[in-house]
């Protein structure tokens, strides 16, 4: 990573690829017990992203409630005579249980990661905003609210084309610029570009709930 | 409990990634139509990996099988991996919901079951035992509304009598210490090769010296030696501890017909953070019976087990403990409006959030505006409102598209102009919606009543409804823009929008010259003694501050350099933006551009000027001030009570009598000075009579 971008907090595409690389390494060699990041090409197979789904957010207890998305004619259908057996056990209890998917992709316009991320219960119906910040730990509501950085805006995902929710990108050079200076035996060491999304998603992550293990940040 | 009940198995749980349902979307436009048949899909699952949740069937966007020539946006799974074992399954999309519901789930459920139970009988599921798992959906995807209506089934074949279990407890308090290590590492070396990770049914073999090996179930026969003991191992998606899952059922009725064993040991294989969790995992011991007598005489004796002998089938999901189907909205991520909607919402929060905190979103939404005019102003007004978040647009125009506009009036195109035209106020409309969708507009096919224009007299109910609806028009709107091409036309707005204090603002055009201005306060607004700012008229009457001001429009000019109309609606709409976010709004002081005035640099938008006048000749702008006058023909309070007094029946009047404003307006000033003259007169008591002069 050249030092101008060093300076600047950003990284350029292929320096991305080599962060990736070393943070997957590193993640799921120190954080075994954790879900493992992956590296997922685009379509053009040039091009691609780091992706950890169905991440578990929070499993409550539902009451019977109403069936979602009556449609017409709920009640003219009876409810079906379908053959059940004894041997099959009757959801009694079931449980509310809320996903969710984090993508890290690279903005070309910024020069930066950016986190994209949603949640979706278990009938795969996405969650809005005001339902994942409920899941969200309080160090991440008052991350989210307090700090000037964190924009969460809702955009088309650049390779899937569905709306996700992301982290906007314009403030991360900024505070990338703060944490990189902030330790001079790291600027000169000149491993910064694999410890580049460590660095970025202890940060990052910390806004979503996703805690990053000691054991990563020690690295750092 | 009876040490003899039957076995319960905890059903499979279905899970629909948004992506699945994107992509049958996309199928059904783009290439199968009304085509319904079936097609075959693949689901994927993984062993349980959390002691509260049980993992679930999923369905993904790479479900599908995978089209060279479609665009697919992420890599192809090849095959699957540790946490995705492909099952085999099949998709009844109908195409309408009648037809969904009015499927055949028994015939279709029966027709699943017989596909299993043949891959029983010809060795496939041992070759292949994911098959064993091989699930039904029906679906009904309503792509007008964006809503997916459907249905799993998991067939599973009914043994008759149902297994019994004899015992199940967790596998770590089975298994001795030993047999644990070994069985643990012998799963997670299973789960860790590439080659078998995703292969969900297996057997673990556990010699006499406690090491256990796990292997491909179609090795059954390696596994017969003395000491050895045997448990028919397989994924299972579910957590709870006194169920086995459901891919268990197929599983028993395949190691009966295939090994006619009557007791089964089986384990229930979970995880925990990617390793084999034998606390979770559970070992049972399952009895098969099979039916004597009656049965035992049919299928070569095989009873139940022949393969003609096709047992019933259960496996229709439940929802919520309820037999009925499951319905998704997909609307906010797919429905087209409600993405432009967000986009253009995201635009504005980001200026917002980057440029101008004290930006008031909500006002510039709920604000209703009305467009007079919609020709080459009221087209870029509208556009310009719209890009700053206001939705309720009602534009007024009672002419016609004609073959010179569309170059000139950015919301038409040719297509308005053929046929003899479409009316302006219509094709605007349609334009703006195509445009954004969302937007909120209102076409009126009316002509503005004129002063100057006389109107005879059996036109004269027509123009008092015309007026009438004017006047309720400026009554239901926020704000007034003021876009037609005469000075007459003018008259009868601004008088409206002054007697109901309305936010106005006009817009006129010269051949290269252009005014902006907003409308002071009406006559009657305030108890303030301050002069209120003038209006269009005013400036006729009052000379402007700046006496070296532009030689302006008001001839009836139709022919204007092109760029002068999208400046002045744009600068238009900027007033009217600066005037929102003014906290004194409509009594805002005029402000001068470049003036040490303090109070115009702290608003964040800048200054708010009364008065625009730009030169192209000379690329020019200045900005001006005038105060109202009180001999105005329009914003006078003389001529508003007259108005409040006799309403339509003096509008005629103006209309009829165009000298009728001036005389009404000059006579009082005149009435004035007049009673003040005589009063000089009357206290007069010199006798110079002979020197009096007649007036």
């Amino acid at each position: 990573m050249g030092t101008k971008e060093e300076a600047r907090g950003t990284l350029s595409s292929t320096d991305f690829g080599v962060a990736a690389s070393a943070f997957i390494l590193s993640w799921n060699t120190i954080c075994s017990s954790f879900p493992p990041w992956t590296w997922v090409l685009s379509h053009h197979q040039v091009e691609g992203y780091l992706s950890l789904e169905n991440i578990l957010l929070s499993s409550t207890q539902e009451e019977h409630g109403e069936l979602s998305c009556p449609g017409p004619g709920k009640h003219s259908h009876q409810e079906d005579p379908i053959d059940v057996d004894d041997a099959t056990l009757v959801h009694t209890n079931p449980c509310k249980v809320h996903y969710c998917d984090l993508h890290i992709i690279y903005c070309n316009s910024y020069r930066v990661p950016v986190l994209y991320f949603r949640a979706y219960d278990s009938d795969g119906e996405p969650l809005g905003f005001d339902e994942i910040e409920k899941d969200l730990p309080a160090y991440s509501k008052k991350a989210l609210s307090d700090s000037k950085w964190t924009f969460i805006t809702q955009e088309e995902h650049p390779y899937l084309n569905r709306p996700w929710y992301k982290l906007h990108p314009c403030g991360t050079s900024e505070w990338m610029k703060l944490l990189f200076h902030a330790d001079d035996a790291l600027a000169k060491t000149g491993v910064t570009i694999e410890l580049y999304l460590v660095a970025w998603l202890s940060v990052v992550g910390h806004v979503v709930g996703l805690r990053i293990p000691l054991e990563m940040m020690k690295q750092l | 409990m009876a040490s003899e009940s039957i076995v319960v198995f905890a059903q499979f749980q279905s899970a629909v990634d948004e992506g699945f349902w994107h992509r049958l979307s996309s199928l059904k436009l783009n290439k199968l139509g009304i085509d319904d048949s079936p097609i075959p899909i693949t689901g994927f699952y993984a062993p349980c990996s959390h002691p509260q949740v049980s993992n679930h069937l999923t369905l993904l966007a790479e479900s599908f099988p995978s089209e060279s020539n479609e665009q697919s946006s992420t890599a192809a799974t090849s095959g699957g991996n540790r946490n995705r074992c492909p099952v085999p399954g099949i998709l009844y999309n109908t195409n309408t919901i009648e037809s969904f519901h009015a499927l055949d789930k028994k015939s279709l459920l029966k027709a699943e079951a017989k596909k299993i139970w043949d891959d029983i009988h010809t060795g496939k599921a041992v070759e292949d035992s994911a098959v064993l798992s091989r699930f039904l959906l029906i679906s009904f995807a309503d792509l007008k509304k964006w809503t997916f209506h459907y249905w799993f089934a998991f067939p599973a074949l009914v043994l008759d009598p149902p297994a019994t279990l004899v015992d199940l407890r967790r596998a770590s308090q089975y298994f001795s210490l030993e047999e644990a290590k070994s069985v643990s590492a012998a799963c997670n070396e299973w789960r860790n090769s590439s080659l078998t990770a995703d292969v969900p049914f297996f057997l673990v073999c556990i010699d006499p010296n406690s090491l256990a090996t796990v292997k491909h179930i179609k090795d059954w026969e390696t596994c017969q030696s003395d000491g050895n003991k045997l448990l028919f191992g397989f994924y299972d998606p579910c957590h709870l501890p006194n169920n086995p899952g459901w891919p268990l059922r197929n599983f028993l009725a395949l190691i009966s017909v295939r090994w006619n064993l009557k007791s089964v040991r089986f384990l229930c294989y979970r995880e925990n953070r990617g390793f084999a969790d034998l606390g979770l995992s559970l070992v049972g011991e399952a009895l098969i019976t099979v039916p004597q007598g009656r049965a035992a005489k049919t299928g070569n004796g095989l009873g139940w087990r022949g393969h003609q002998c096709l047992p019933n089938a259960v496996g229709w999901e439940q929802n919520k403990g309820r037999q009925v189907s499951r319905c998704i909205s997909l609307a906010k991520s797919m429905d087209p409006t409600r993405l432009a909607i967000s986009a253009a919402d995201l635009n504005l929060k980001l200026m917002r959030w980057r440029a101008l905190p004290s930006l008031n979103l909500n006002a510039l939404s709920s604000m209703n505006c009305l467009l007079l005019g919609a020709g080459t102003l009221g087209c870029q007004v509208a556009r310009m409102l719209m890009a700053w978040g206001v939705r309720k647009i009602t534009l007024v125009d009672n002419g016609r598209v004609s073959m010179s506009n569309p170059l000139r009036q950015s919301l038409y195109t040719l297509d308005d102009c053929l046929n003899g035209g479409e009316y302006k106020a219509t094709a605007a409309v349609k334009s703006l919606g195509r445009i954004f969708p969302a937007v909120d507009a209102e076409g009126v096919v009316m002509a503005i009543p004129m002063p100057g224009h006389p109107v005879p007299s059996q036109e004269e109910d027509n123009v008092l409804e015309d007026c009438r609806r004017l006047h309720d028009l400026v009554d239901s709107h926020d704000a007034v823009f003021l876009l037609t091409d005469t000075r007459e036309s003018r008259w009868l707005p601004t008088l409206l929008c002054a007697n109901t204090n309305k936010i106005t603002i006009t817009a006129a055009l010269g051949f290269d010259s252009f005014l902006v201005m907003r409308h002071g306060a009406g006559p009657f607004s305030s108890n303030d003694e301050r002069q209120r700012l003038g209006c269009y008229f005013c400036s006729d009457v009052v000379a402007p501050i700046d006496s070296t001001a532009n030689r302006t429009l008001d001839q009836q000019c139709t022919v204007t350099r092109p760029g002068l109309a999208p400046i002045a609606s744009a600068l238009a709409v900027e007033l009217l933006v600066g005037i929102l976010h003014h906290p004194q709004g409509i009594f805002a002081d005029g402000e001068l551009a470049n003036s040490s005035n303090s109070g115009s640099s702290e608003q964040p938008l800048g200054v708010l000027p009364h008065q625009i006048r730009g030169s192209l000749s000379q690329f020019s702008q200045m900005t001006l001030v005038g105060h109202s006058s009180n001999s105005c023909t329009a914003c006078s309070s003389t001529v508003v009570s007259e108005y409040r007094e006799r309403g339509m029946e003096f509008i005629i009047q103006a209309i009829n009598h165009p000298t009728y404003l001036e005389d009404l307006t000059g006579l009082t000033e005149l009435m004035k000075s007049a009673s003040s003259f005589k009063l000089d007169w009357d206290n007069d008591d010199d006798a110079d009579d002979d020197d009096c002069i007649e007036i």
